[in-house]
């Protein structure tokens, strides 16, 4: 197909611009018998040998779709085309499983966490809760307002070390930059309950263990300190050297530079740090149950008695076996990733935010 | 004109020395680094001390024995070692080709939109809570991977390793690996996913100009050059994996008794779930026994994120230049 | 295969238009580019003589580089990429239909601007690099090296380290190693997209020696800003121009003493005097 012009000006593109893309009539058909049959094959045998659809995609559905891609590939381009064609089918699959799995979790989560959520649910504690209690009773509010108060806890002593940390790596010229950095990059793989051993044993003294909610923030604080330090590190490395310039050429020092003019520059990627910190640790379980008690009753003092989180309570209610107790866990789950959730959401939506 | 100017009081330039607020702001950054500097080694230290006694009295049988008993006071772990290496392995034989497929995916093949979505749906899965995990995995999974479970006994039971005498296919190896893979694969893509995109454009689009299919440029050229970075990857994964406590709780199952082949079997361990496990009716002794797991653990963990994050930090210099 | 003078445009409106004989082995015809819908080279019908050079000049951003990726069939890799008209190998349309990508790249290579030998592999894995992305084999791989790289004046630099790592060559020794394997697949046009931007003037002058002696058997096309490199290389010159945000065009293409000395058209006297660019 040819255009012929004699003027400068563009033209509009027309439809048929991908002469690439264009297939003879044998390659279509081929293609589409590749893309369909096998599902189609997969889906009677499953039928009739009476397989469990997860076990049919593993067995029958894969290796097919692989032979059937490879044969529409050598139609296509060639025996050249095998590789990819299977590269292709292997890649999709895979990552077909991996949406698969978080489909399932989430699916899962609402249908079985729906059956708990009630308006009480949300708003009542469990105190008198036993693992035969209907669902008609009880809620998870108390292990709300304890996650809220551990976590925010945790976060309010956390932060500033956390920006603290970043500011050193950016803001100075230290030799121990490079070790602080190492350091804390291999500290974010501390294991959850390693932290929460460490806390528990550093206040228990002679017999006597200290349990408490504060000694639960303590012991999320390790594992959110290390994210916090990387995350604003990153932010400030990406507020641009000239505002720096700009400020002290103007004769701030430099914590006033810092607070007026770079802080505020990165201040919508800080809060996607803060953010993901938090997502990281609002989930964490073993740390409280060493440090934790959990109870039913609610407790607005995280510095004393017992306290229940979302993720004690519903380690507990697994624990206690009933139906009931596990819908009860259901629901909690639920509410859990719908903080997380919201969580993660708001990180997006501040992260999306240009300073 | 000149004389409406202001004249602003002048500093005497050579009076300078930081002032008070520069000196609290970076007292303060400094203070926050070296605490973060220094926790690592204080709880290390600190672990260690307090479970000194464990491991002068098992000594070196601590990490070699296989008997764990409270009254008679021995407490082994090896069989939790075991298991945990056990768990890593089969998880790393499901992440790794899942990881190294969702980033290539992501970077390479996926449409735009795809591709961002993609990248959600891998940092969702990075944010789920263990527990949440641990609920899915314990009453949604476990029966469909039993089945696996029995399919495979059944039609390979000949192979060693598929083999099942006790004929209890719920809380095995295999079901906890299939778990921690889930746990493994986000961090795992992630990296790669980045050290991939820091492969230069021109020398993929070089080995297309020499004749490359998508598929030979991924093997010659894209992994060999990001090979650093993803080996990174899958080892913070590995430390991932090591340290993961509640996830597969409620999926394997603790047996003092040393199990590597017999996969489909209901015996194994790993020792983060076997000290969350132990935890809450141990008395002054096995308390210190726990206590020296986790130092093991630690220990174990510390050093495979270190060799992890030391082999990411040089393959991304290494590109930069 | 005749350049016909007498067809350049007067200056003026109009676009270069060839007649070619039909026995041209590389041409285009009445190709068109855009990237998505932006429309970036119109109309461009060009010829390009067997075995000779011709040198692709022309202010930047007006779509040489595009240009030139069309002829290997490197285009469709970018993002909604799409093209009208004909690309004519030895007569026959190389996006028809049933024509494999990868045999059209084994046939037309290309150099880019920025050397880039694959980090991973030694001197001789890079010069065999080709073979094994495309899966062609050799009979005789050590003598496959030693040709390609004594084809780009780089075997006697390297012959004793063809082990050691791309990476330890200098900039000029990189590129002339892309050269080499690009050439270890003999193809029967090499494309160069501006090759020595990147290089220092002594690495410069080796490589415009290398071009010289390989297009005694080898058609080449080379994106250039360096006027004077145009004129030391190429037998024939086509001058591109785009205009405010319209599409770029040939404005003016014939022999290259002819284009520097006598150009017909006032853009191309404009550019080649440095009046503009």
């Amino acid at each position: 197909m040819t255009i012929q012009t004699l003027d400068r000006a563009p033209i509009t593109r027309p439809k048929s611009a991908t002469p690439w893309r264009r297939n003879s009539a044998t390659k279509r058909i081929s293609i589409v018998l590749a893309g369909t049959l096998p599902l189609v094959i997969t889906i009677f045998t499953a039928q009739y040998f009476l397989l469990p659809g997860a076990t049919a995609l593993l067995t029958v559905f894969i290796p097919l779709q692989l032979v059937a891609s490879a044969l529409a590939a050598i139609k296509v381009g060639g025996r050249r085309g095998i590789p990819d064609a299977i590269l292709t089918v292997v890649v999709l699959s895979l990552v077909s499983l991996v949406v698969i799995v978080l489909g399932s979790v989430l699916f899962n989560l609402a249908r079985k966490g729906s059956h708990a959520i009630s308006r009480q649910f949300l708003f009542y504690n469990s105190t008198y809760v036993t693992s035969s209690t209907s669902l008609d009773y009880g809620g998870v509010a108390h292990a709300v307002i304890g996650t809220f108060l551990i976590v925010g806890l945790a976060a309010v002593v956390t932060i500033p070390l956390g920006i603290g940390t970043g500011v050193f790596l950016t803001e100075t010229r230290s030799r121990m930059r490079g070790p602080v950095r190492f350091i804390s990059q291999a500290m974010s793989g501390l294991p959850s309950i390693v932290s929460g051993l460490f806390i528990f044993s550093f206040f228990a003294v002679a017999g006597f263990s200290v349990r408490g909610g504060w000694l639960g923030s303590l012991a999320l604080l390790l594992l959110m300190l290390p994210t916090i330090a990387r995350l604003s590190e990153e932010v400030l490395k990406l507020v641009p050297q000239d505002l720096r310039a700009a400020a002290m050429a103007l004769g701030a020092p430099r914590n006033r530079a810092f607070f007026q003019v770079i802080f505020p520059a990165a201040r919508s990627g800080m809060i996607t740090a803060v953010l993901l910190g938090l997502a990281r640790i609002v989930g964490e379980t073993a740390p409280l149950l060493m440090t934790t008690v959990p109870t039913n009753g609610t407790n607005y003092n995280p510095f004393s008695g017992q306290i229940s989180t979302l993720p004690t309570f519903i380690y507990k209610w697994i624990g206690a076996g009933s139906d009931f107790s596990v819908q009860r866990a259901w629901g909690a789950a639920l509410v859990l990733m719908i903080l997380v959730g919201t969580i993660f959401v708001l990180a997006r939506i501040f992260g999306k935010q240009k300073f | 004109m000149g004389s409406d100017v202001t004249k602003l009081e002048r500093v005497d330039l050579f009076a300078a020395k930081p002032g008070r607020g520069d000196r609290i702001f970076f007292g303060f950054a400094g203070l926050a680094a070296y605490f973060s500097f220094s926790i690592v080694f204080l709880v290390f230290i600190f672990l260690s001390w307090r479970s000194a006694s464990t491991f002068q009295e098992q000594g070196l049988a601590f990490i070699t024995g296989s008997t764990w008993s409270a009254e008679s006071g021995t407490f082994q772990i090896l069989p939790m070692i075991v298991g945990s290496l056990v768990l890593v392995f089969l998880a790393l034989i499901v992440a790794v080709p899942s990881s190294i497929a969702m980033a290539y995916f992501i970077e390479f093949m996926a449409p735009k939109r795809v591709a961002r979505l993609t990248t959600n749906i891998i940092d969702l899965l990075a944010a789920m809570p263990s527990i949440v995990i641990a609920l899915w995995g314990a009453f949604i999974f476990t029966p469909v991977a039993a089945e696996w479970g029995k399919l495979l006994n059944h039609y390979f039971g000949s192979v060693p390793i598929f083999q099942n005498d006790v004929d209890n296919y719920y809380r095995s190896p295999f079901i906890g690996g299939w778990i921690l893979a889930i746990m493994m694969i986000p961090i795992i893509t992630s990296v790669s996913r980045e050290v991939m995109s820091r492969v230069d454009k021109e020398l993929i689009n070089s080995a297309y100009a020499l004749g490359a299919t998508r598929f030979s440029a991924m093997r010659r050229v894209v992994i060999p050059t990001a090979r650093g970075g993803i080996l990174g990857g899958i080892l913070l994964g590995v430390g991932r994996g090591l340290g993961e406590t509640i996830a597969i709780l409620y999926t394997i199952n603790l047996i003092f008794h040393v199990n590597i082949f017999r996969i489909l079997e209901n015996r194994g361990g790993a020792v983060a779930p076997m000290i969350a496990s132990f935890y809450g009716e141990a008395d002054e002794k096995s308390i210190s026994a726990l206590l020296a797991a986790g130092v093991v653990l630690f220990g174990a963990t510390l050093l495979v994120n270190m060799i992890a994050t030391y082999i990411v930090m040089r393959s991304e210099k290494k590109m930069a230049s | 295969m005749t350049l016909d003078n007498s067809l350049a445009p007067e200056a003026g409106n109009t676009v270069a238009q060839f007649q070619s004989d039909g026995d041209a082995h590389l041409e285009t015809r009445n190709l068109h580019v855009w990237f998505g819908e932006r429309h970036v080279i119109n109309d461009v019908s060009l010829v390009f003589p067997e075995n000779s050079v011709t040198a692709l000049i022309g202010p930047s951003g007006c779509g040489k580089s595009t240009f030139i990726r069309t002829l290997n069939r490197m285009h469709e890799l970018i993002p909604y990429a799409g093209l009208a008209g004909e690309v004519l190998f030895k007569g026959q349309n190389i996006y028809s239909s049933g024509v494999d990508p990868v045999d059209v790249r084994l046939s037309i290579g290309m150099v880019f601007q920025k050397p880039n030998p694959f980090p991973t592999m030694t001197i001789r894995g890079n010069v065999l690099s080709g073979l094994r992305l495309s899966g062609t084999r050799s009979r005789n791989e050590d003598r496959l090296v030693e040709e390609s790289l004594q084809r780009a004046s780089l075997w006697n630099e390297v012959k004793d380290r063809l082990q050691s790592p791309a990476g330890s060559l200098s900039g000029g020794q990189q590129q002339r190693l892309c050269i080499a394997r690009s050439l270890a697949l003999s193809p029967d046009v090499l494309l160069m997209d501006e090759p020595c931007s990147a290089l220092d003037p002594g690495s410069t002058i080796r490589i415009e020696e290398t071009i010289r002696q390989i297009s005694k058997n080898m058609t080449i096309v080379i994106v250039t800003h360096n006027m004077q490199q145009a004129q030391r290389v190429s037998d024939q010159t086509a001058f591109f121009l785009a205009e405010d945000n319209n599409p770029g065009y040939v404005v003016e293409f014939g022999s290259t003493p002819q284009i520097f000395t006598t150009p017909q058209d006032r853009r191309t006297e404009d550019y080649v005097s440095g009046r503009f660019g």
